[in-house]
C-alpha cells in the first residue's frame, strides 16, 4: 500500500474491534444473524456475562419467535458421569443459537449403559445425537491416587477396563440406536490431584491414563460408523483452569465455572452443527496484502513480502491454510483488482509462492466490482451465493460484499494479516465431521465455463457507496501535504495517467507557478480518516493562462472504485472555469501497470486528438462543467 | 426496598420472581426452586457478579436474602438499597 502510516492505524483499530467482538460472540454472531435485534442482543449479553438470569431471559425471548424462525428441530441426549442438570439452560441456549429448536434429554447421572438399553430407537428422519460425557474422576478414580491404587500394574488393568467399557458402550449403542450419531467425549486432564511432577513420569498415572483412554476413544470413532469424538480434553486444555472450579465439583459434581459453562455450551453446539447445517463450499480470496504482503501493481514483485521470515511468513502460512482447505474439498476463487498480467507474474516468479494459479477453480483478476465477479463465479461453478465465504484485507471490499450479497459469510473482521490467519484457524464455515474421497478430489472436477453474463447491480452499488459516508476535502498542494504528495507520485503505479516521478522540489515548483492548479484530495469515510488519496497537478500552457495541461492525475490503490477521481476532476474543472481557462489538455501514457485508466479521459468526456509516440493525447474545449459525485460530500462546499 | 438493590434484583432475576416479592420471602425455606442444584449456580452467579469468593463455612450460611447480604457486606461489597 502507498500509505503505510494510515494502513498501520487501520490495522490497529481493526484488531481491537475484532477482539471485542469475538469475545462477545465468536461464531454465534453469524449463526444468529437472522434473529431479530432484541433476541440477538439478549443472547450476546447472556454470552458475555455468563449469568444464568440473562441466559433464562435470552431463552424466553427466543421462545417468543415463530417456530420457523427458531431453526430446525434437534434432539440431544446427554449421558454423563458428571452432573449436567444445573447447566441445562446454558446448554439449551448454545443449541438454540445454532439455530435449532432443541429437545435436550438428560439421562440419570452416571447411568450410561442402563440408559442406552432402555432407550427406544428414533425415527430415521429425526435429527438427533447421543453424547457420552465422562471423566476419569468417575470412570477411573483410582488413578488420582496412584500409590493407594496398586500403582503401576493394577492401575494399568483399571485403564484397560475403562477402555473395554467404552467399547461396550459403542456396541450397545449400535444395537439399540443404530443410525443415531454417537459422540464420545474425550476425558479432560484432571486438574485437582497431588504431585503432578510425579504423575508426569508414568504412563499409568492420572495423565498417562487419560492419554491412553482418549487415544482409544479416537480409535473407536475411526472404526465405527456414525461414531464421533467430542474432544472435551482439547477444549478444556485450550480454556485452561478457568473452565473448572473445585468448589462446584465437590458441591454438586458439576465442575464448570459460569464462564466454562457458556464456553462448553458453544463448543458443544459447534461440534453438533455439521449434523444439521452444510458447510460452506467456496472461499473467495483476494491477492494483495492477503496471499502476500504489499500490492503487486504498486510495489512490484521485488517489493512483496512472502517467505520464511516475519512478516512474509504470516502470508505464507495463510497460503498453507488455503491449500489445506482446498485439499479438504473447498473450492478457492481468486478475486483481485489487479492487472491479470501482474498477478500471474507474481504467481510465476515469487520463489516462495505456494498456491498455484490452477489451485483456484475460478479466477477473476480485473477491475470489475468484486461483488459482480463473485456473482459470476457463483454462476460458473453452479453453486449458490450461500455456499461462499469471502476473505479480503480491505474494509471497503468486505463492507461492500456484506451489504450487496448478505448471504455471503465474511471470514475476517480485520485486514491485519495475523487476524486473517487467526480467522482461518477459528472459522466454523468449513467444519465437517468427516472428509470423503470425493471431497479430496473435488477441485479437479470443477472445469469452469468461461461464459459470464454480469448482471447490473448499479442501484445496490449506489446505495453501498452512499453508506460509506465519504467526505472529501480538496486541498492546495502546500508545505504541509507536500511530503505525502511527493511520496504518492513516487509510488503510485495503477491509477496514474502519466507516472511522472517528480521530486519534492519539482512538485513545489510546479505548484507555485502562476496559473497552475495543484490539488490533493483528502478522504474520510465511516472507517476513519484515509488521508490524502488522490493528486492532480496541472500547468498553465505555453499559450498563456487560457489553457491548462494536466501533468499528473493519480489515485491511491486504497481508494479505487469509489469515485474520488470524479470528485477531484470536478474540483479541477471548477477552478479552471474560475480562472477562465478555455482549453484543457491531457495525456495518457501507458505503462504495464496502468491499464485501469486507459479510458479514463474518454469517460470524463475529453476528445482524443492525434496521438504521440509517448501516449494518447486528449483535449477538452471549451471547459464544460463537471458533475460532483452525489455520494461524496464536499467539505469545501459545493463545487 | 429499592430498584437499585443489586442483590435483590439478582435473586428476582435468578429465580424468575415477581418484582413485588418481599425480601423476607427470598429464602431457601420459602422458595422451592432454591434447592441444592440452584444453590451451586447461585453461588457462581454471586461470585462473578460481586467479584468475591466464598469460604466453605460461608456457603452453609447463604440461605436467604439477608444472610447473603450480611455475608457480602462482611466481604466489603458495597450494596445499595
Amino acid at each position: 500500500m502507498n500509505d503505510t502510516g494510515s494502513v498501520a492505524e487501520g490495522s490497529a483499530a481493526g484488531l481491537s474491534n475484532s477482539k471485542a467482538r469475538s469475545k462477545s460472540s465468536g461464531p454465534v454472531h453469524w449463526w444468529i444473524r437472522d434473529f431479530p435485534a432484541r433476541q440477538r442482543e439478549a443472547i450476546s449479553e447472556a454470552i458475555t456475562t455468563g449469568s444464568l438470569a440473562k441466559v433464562r431471559r435470552a431463552l424466553r425471548l427466543i421462545q417468543e419467535l415463530a417456530v420457523e424462525q427458531q431453526g430446525p428441530p434437534l434432539t440431544v441426549e446427554l449421558l454423563s458421569t458428571y452432573n449436567l442438570e444445573p447447566i441445562l439452560p446454558v446448554l439449551e441456549l448454545g443449541l438454540k443459537c445454532l439455530p435449532t429448536c432443541p429437545k435436550v434429554e438428560l439421562a440419570p447421572l452416571n447411568d450410561l449403559e442402563g440408559h442406552i438399553v432402555r432407550s427406544v430407537p428414533r425415527r430415521a428422519d429425526e435429527a438427533s445425537a447421543r453424547i457420552v460425557l465422562w471423566r476419569i474422576e468417575e470412570i477411573l478414580p483410582g488413578v488420582l491416587f496412584p500409590l493407594s491404587s496398586g500403582f503401576p500394574e493394577q492401575l494399568t488393568a483399571q485403564v484397560d477396563e475403562a477402555i473395554s467399557r467404552a467399547e461396550g458402550i459403542v456396541h450397545l449403542h449400535q444395537r439399540h440406536a443404530p443410525g443415531t450419531p454417537l459422540f464420545l467425549s474425550t476425558a479432560p486432564f484432571p486438574l485437582h490431584f497431588a504431585n503432578p511432577v510425579f504423575a508426569a513420569q508414568h504412563s499409568s498415572g492420572p495423565l498417562g491414563a487419560v492419554e491412553r483412554f482418549n487415544r482409544h476413544v479416537r480409535e473407536l470413532a475411526a472404526t465405527h460408523q456414525s461414531v464421533y469424538v467430542l474432544d472435551v480434553c482439547a477444549w478444556a486444555a485450550a480454556l485452561g483452569k478457568s473452565y473448572s472450579d473445585s468448589l462446584f465439583d465437590l458441591m454438586a459434581r458439576q465442575p464448570l465455572t459460569p464462564e466454562g459453562q457458556m464456553a462448553f455450551a458453544l463448543f458443544l453446539a459447534r461440534s453438533l452443527r455439521p449434523l444439521i447445517f452444510p458447510r460452506r463450499k467456496v472461499l473467495a480470496v483476494d491477492l494483495d496484502n492477503t496471499l502476500w504482503g504489499g500490492v503487486v501493481g504498486e510495489d512490484g514483485i521485488a517489493g512483496l513480502q512472502l517467505g520464511h521470515d516475519f512478516p512474509g511468513n504470516v502470508h505464507l502460512r495463510i497460503q498453507r491454510e488455503l491449500l489445506e482447505l482446498r485439499n479438504r474439498g473447498a473450492l478457492l476463487v481468486l478475486l483481485s483488482k489487479n492487472n491479470e498480467a501482474d498477478a500471474r507474474l507474481a504467481f510465476d516468479s515469487l520463489p516462495d509462492m505456494l498456491l498455484k494459479w490452477d489451485d483456484f477453480a475460478v479466477r477473476k483478476v480485473n477491475w470489475e466490482h468484486k461483488h459482480e465477479n463473485l456473482r459470476a463465479a457463483s454462476r460458473e461453478l453452479g453453486l449458490g451465493l450461500d455456499s461462499f465465504v469471502f476473505l479480503d484485507d480491505s474494509d471497503y471490499e468486505r463492507e461492500q460484499m456484506r451489504q450487496l450479497i448478505p448471504e455471503i459469510q465474511i471470514l475476517n473482521e480485520s485486514g491485519d494479516a495475523l487476524q486473517i490467519l487467526r480467522a482461518l484457524w477459528e472459522t466454523d464455515a468449513f467444519d465437517s465431521l468427516a472428509i470423503s474421497d470425493e471431497d479430496r478430489m473435488r477441485h479437479r472436477d470443477y472445469s469452469v465455463r468461461a461464459a459470464r453474463d454480469v448482471q447490473g447491480h448499479e442501484n445496490d452499488l449506489q446505495a453501498f457507496l452512499e453508506s460509506l459516508e465519504m467526505e472529501v476535502a480538496i486541498e492546495q498542494v502546500n508545505p504541509s501535504n507536500l511530503e505525502r504528495v511527493a511520496t504518492m507520485l513516487g509510488k503510485t503505479n495503477q491509477f496514474n495517467l502519466t507516472t511522472r516521478r517528480h521530486s519534492r522540489a519539482e512538485v513545489q515548483q510546479l505548484a507555485s507557478q502562476p496559473g497552475s492548479v495543484a490539488l490533493a484530495l483528502r478522504l474520510r469515510d465511516k472507517f476513519g480518516d484515509q488521508g490524502i488519496v488522490a493528486v492532480l497537478l496541472a500547468q498553465s500552457g505555453q499559450n498563456g493562462q487560457a489553457s491548462l495541461t494536466i501533468d499528473t492525475f493519480l489515485v491511491s490503490c486504497r481508494a479505487l472504485g469509489r469515485g474520488v477521481e470524479d470528485a477531484l476532476w470536478a474540483a479541477l474543472i471548477a477552478r479552471a472555469r474560475e480562472q477562465k481557462v478555455q482549453k484543457l489538455e491531457a495525456i495518457y501514457i501507458p505503462t504495464p501497470k496502468n491499464t485501469i485508466v486507459a479510458e479514463l479521459y474518454d469517460r470524463l468526456g475529453l476528445r482524443r486528438v492525434e496521438g504521440s509516440s509517448s501516449g494518447t493525447r486528449y483535449v477538452l474545449e471549451p471547459v464544460a462543467p463537471a458533475t460532483w459525485p452525489a455520494w461524496i460530500s464536499n467539505k469545501n462546499g459545493n463545487e | 426496598m429499592s430498584d437499585h438493590d443489586e442483590l435483590r434484583n439478582l435473586l428476582i432475576d435468578f429465580f424468575g420472581l415477581s418484582s413485588a416479592v418481599q425480601n423476607e420471602e427470598l429464602s431457601q425455606s420459602s422458595l422451592p426452586a432454591w434447592d441444592s442444584l440452584a444453590m451451586v449456580q447461585l453461588i457462581g452467579e454471586l461470585q462473578s457478579t460481586f467479584g468475591v469468593e466464598f469460604d466453605l463455612d460461608q456457603i452453609q450460611a447463604l440461605r436467604s436474602y439477608s444472610e447473603i447480604r450480611e455475608c457480602l457486606s462482611r466481604k466489603g461489597v458495597n450494596l445499595a438499597g
